[in-house]
């Protein structure tokens, strides 16, 4: 299986390469930002995503997937419109505390039979952060005619220090991945270095297969 | 000598009304920098904002006023709301910004 399948690599460097020209990653930032993401989770499954948040509360934007299965040779391209909804935000002294959930609608493209299909996508987040510890589980749904697939995700990290908004953040970050639909047997593991300062984030690390797992996203 | 002393006096008006004022509000939910960036954002559109301080380490969110201009609490606490955080307490001071910035480096 390619690491990096050919029809994503152009678009992530695209995306990295506006990120570096202009400098910022969750489904809703801010009021009034644009958040842009690309994520390539080892050779499994390739997003990248664009959204704007008129308020807080929520965002719209959209999206492009692939999935490449780990077990057998199907693919699946997934361009999607996407709205995001924050329904619950704690703010605590030293500490947030958020649920994100969001749908989306597109089309898919099946590999293995060149099949278009409608697709549609329901997923949440629920995550806790301090500036010390954080914590988040995602779950995302995808289905069309000819599949479904579930995407689990859980995130614990550490920092090793306290950050500021003008220093560097650096956390270590431990994932869990867990795919259904025939796409991964058995669960992910990865182990991450998470940077960002300002509106840059950076994400990236190794399965315990040895591949790369790498975030980018930029805030503005 | 009138002329002296009227100007002695325009003097002294201009130069207290050029001392600009510091708002600092203490904020929950402050941790990350995107926080701070989405603030930040919020804060620098309002025409009466001449700088913005935000600190995670104090959660504090400091604006230095523009002179002869002030913001509401409620323009503050309604600002900070719809950038989805919360105020937990509002003070106007005569810190500069300059100065709270030297304070939390040396604090570190």
């Amino acid at each position: 299986m390619n690491i990096f399948p050919g029809r994503i690599v152009p678009s992530m460097a695209l995306v990295a390469g506006s990120l570096l020209a202009s400098a910022n990653a969750k489904p809703i930032a801010f009021a009034e930002g644009t958040t842009v993401m690309a994520e390539y989770g080892a050779g499994t499954m390739t997003e990248i995503q664009a959204f704007y948040a008129p308020t807080f509360r929520y965002s719209v934007g959209g999206g492009h997937l692939s999935l490449n299965s780990d077990v057998d040779e199907s693919t699946r391209d997934i361009t999607y419109a996407r709205l995001n909804y924050l329904p619950k935000r704690w703010n605590l002294e030293s500490a947030q505390a958020n649920v994100f959930v969001w749908g989306s609608i597109g089309r898919a493209h099946l590999g293995e039979t060149g099949d278009n299909q409608f697709a549609w996508n329901a997923g949440g987040q629920l995550d806790y952060e301090t500036r010390r510890i954080y914590g988040s589980l995602r779950t995302d749904f995808h289905e069309a005619s000819a599949y479904n697939h579930r995407i689990d995700t859980l995130q614990l990290g550490v920092a090793p220090y306290e950050h500021d908004y003008e220093t560097l953040a650096v956390w270590f970050v431990l994932q869990a991945r867990d795919y259904t639909g025939g796409l991964f047997d058995g669960t992910e593991w990865a182990a991450l270095i998470r940077l960002f300062k300002h509106n840059a984030w950076l994400e990236a690390g190794v399965t315990q297969e040895g591949k790369l797992q790498a975030m980018l996203m930029f805030n503005f | 000598m009138k002329t002296l002393k009227l100007l002695v006096a325009i003097s002294l008006i201009a130069t207290a009304s050029a001392q600009a004022g510091t708002i600092e509000m203490t904020v929950n939910g402050l941790v990350c920098g995107f926080c701070a960036q989405g603030i930040e954002k919020t804060f620098r559109k309002n025409p009466a904002t001449a700088d913005v301080l935000v600190s995670l380490e104090n959660r504090l969110v400091a604006i230095a006023t523009k002179e002869g201009t002030d913001i509401s609490d409620a323009e503050l606490r309604q600002a900070l709301k719809s950038a989805g955080y919360d105020v937990k307490a509002i003070e106007r001071t005569d810190n500069s910004i300059d100065a709270l910035r030297s304070k939390i480096r040396a604090t570190k």
